[in-house]
């Protein structure tokens, strides 16, 4: 892989820096702003886009550039570490599928298949309502990852099973290489890059999923802004334009994930080399 | 199914459990509903008499309203889901295939760009915010559109409303699958021969770019069941989703379990008949068979 070939595409690139510039902002806005996220002022309350609060305030007057930041911030907190458990739930599991025999290996895939058939956010709702009596972030992080870990086992287990005819892993078993040796020298080290990819392509999924189960009253709790508690207020008050704040927010952030993560598959594919 | 019984067990919890400031329900009348509801055995007891009664499709009375049984919640909503994600899927699918399609063999780069944004743009954007404009403008501000699920009037936009991801996603595949089958060279041979272009799009093009739409039918069926959360609350549409987010806030386990059964049971079920498709439409998976 090549940093300069991912650099040559235009979409990857301006993917790539949407991406840093939101977050940027989120990480930056609240440092940067005079107004207090959590100060209620009625006085202030539900103005349009001024020069003091650029995009305007919401029903407790409260600066909706600096909710908006520090919810972005609190999404993708919660995504992030939503995505550090499938990224080792979904490489061990698909890993394991593709390296163990091939019955076992066979049965794993099969209950993927059929794991992944299951709708999510049913499912989703069930482990939250049933943990909410000690819901916190964590259980949040932790539900969120049983119900996404599916797609990246899936990439993974591909990857391994393409590496498997790849020249030089049909090189090293011809001259005696043991296969365990091969799995740990040859195909584990080269199926991280598909782990990028995968990242790129869950942490819209899980910023969405946050949200989703926040504006159904199961996410984050307020006063902690998230993109999805600004939206539930939004919709809870029937305030269109508080409602279309945290959409576009995650809608931008999709696009530029899934750019770069088009850039990267392009990139660590070797047939486009 | 054991997974969820055991989540929503073992929560702790309990429907006698009183918001503080309230008092509590007697023990007698107390004991007296847990004999109703099965809920004095112990667990293991009551999972396998619970098995076996969903097994049998009898998921018992509702823990809030003992007047109500789960199976009628289920056969009067699940209907209502399964029309909305229908009619959703009747205008999302011909819309998106289009759009899909003009993207894909148009050779103008703005038009392409224009319908792939628009694609995009149709599948990231969070349903609650189409759900929740619409169902404010068109049916509580200006009245246009009467809500609930009665007349077919009702119907159209929420189906609309639903459907818009769908479509956006089904854009997303056709094109991507168009683009490659333009490469093929039965296109160029179908060219040569003088076809018109509309005419190679349409019967040579569309045919083959259906496959990767109908083996997609996950993740379409998951944005169609996701979606449903969000349109049906809204319009106010007695369906499923819309009783299973009632029935989690009030711990209503059996329910719960009911409809989450339910809801499974037809994604499978779906997913199954587009696989079928799948198979009958393309021919090398045909093949395999014989």
């Amino acid at each position: 892989m090549t940093p300069r070939a991912f650099l040559h595409r235009p979409q990857a690139l301006v993917g790539a820096v949407l991406l840093v510039a939101l977050v940027a902002a989120c990480l930056l806005v609240p440092v940067l702003s005079p107004h207090d996220p959590y100060a209620v002022d009625f006085a202030q309350k539900l103005q349009g886009p001024t020069a003091d609060h650029p995009l305007g305030t919401d029903f407790f007057g409260r600066d909706l550039l600096v909710r908006m930041a520090l919810g972005g911030r609190a999404s993708l907190l919660v995504a992030a570490a939503a995505l550090a458990l499938i990224l080792v739930l979904g490489f061990v599991y698909g890993s394991v599928a593709a390296l163990a025999r091939p019955r076992l290996g066979a049965l794993l895939l099969r209950v993927l298949d059929a794991v992944i058939a299951l709708p999510r956010l049913p499912i989703l709702i069930v482990i939250l309502v049933a943990v909410r009596l000690q819901a916190n972030v964590l259980t949040l992080v932790f539900a969120l990852a049983v119900v996404n870990w599916m797609l990246t086992a899936r990439l993974v287990h591909g990857q391994i099973v393409s590496l498997q005819e790849r020249e030089f892993v049909v090189a090293a078993r011809a001259v005696g290489a043991r296969s365990s040796w091969i799995a740990v020298r040859h195909l584990l080290p080269n199926s991280l890059g598909i782990l990028l990819v995968a990242a790129f392509l869950e942490l819209p999924a899980l910023i969405l999923s946050e949200a989703l189960v926040s504006v159904l009253g199961l996410g984050l709790n307020p006063p902690q802004a998230s993109w999805g508690t600004i939206a539930q207020d939004a919709i809870g008050q029937g305030r269109t334009y508080e409602l279309v704040l945290p959409s576009v927010g995650i809608a931008l952030f999709a696009i530029a994930a899934n750019w770069v993560a088009d850039g990267l598959q392009d990139v660590l594919d070797p047939r486009s080399l | 199914m054991l997974v969820t019984f055991a989540l929503l067990r073992g929560a702790g919890g309990s429907p006698f459990e009183p918001p503080p400031g309230f008092a509590r329900v007697p023990l007698p009348v107390q004991n007296e509903l847990r004999r109703f509801y099965n809920l004095d055995e112990p667990w293991p007891v009551e999972f396998l008499t619970y098995v076996r009664n969903v097994a049998t499709l009898d998921f018992g009375p509702s823990q809030v309203d003992r007047y109500t049984t789960v199976d009628q919640v289920v056969e009067q909503s699940l209907p209502v889901t399964i029309q909305l994600a229908l009619l959703a899927l009747l205008f999302a699918v011909p819309v998106g295939i289009l759009l899909g399609l003009v993207s894909a063999a148009t050779s103008r780069r703005a038009a392409d760009a224009a319908a792939s944004s628009f694609a995009t743009l149709l599948l990231v954007l969070p349903v609650f915010l189409f759900a929740q404009i619409a169902s404010k403008w068109l049916v509580q501000e200006w009245g246009l559109v009467p809500g609930g699920w009665d007349e077919w009037r009702a119907k159209v936009v929420p189906a609309l409303v639903l459907g818009l991801a769908p479509a956006g996603y089904t854009a997303r595949l056709v094109r991507a699958a168009a683009t490659e089958v333009l490469r093929e060279p039965y296109v160029g041979t179908a060219r040569a021969k003088g076809l018109r272009r509309p005419r190679i799009v349409f019967v040579h093009v569309l045919r083959n770019s259906l496959v990767p739409l109908l083996a997609a039918s996950v993740p379409l069926l998951a944005l169609l069941v996701t979606g449903a959360f969000f349109v049906e609350g809204p319009f106010g549409i007695p369906g499923a989703s819309a009783w299973f987010l009632t029935a989690a806030q009030t711990r209503d386990y059996p329910m719960v379990m009911g409809l989450t059964v339910a809801l499974t049971a037809l994604v499978l079920v779906a997913s199954l008949l587009a696989d079928v498709a799948a198979a009958a439409l393309d021919p090398r998976v045909r093949e395999r068979r014989t």
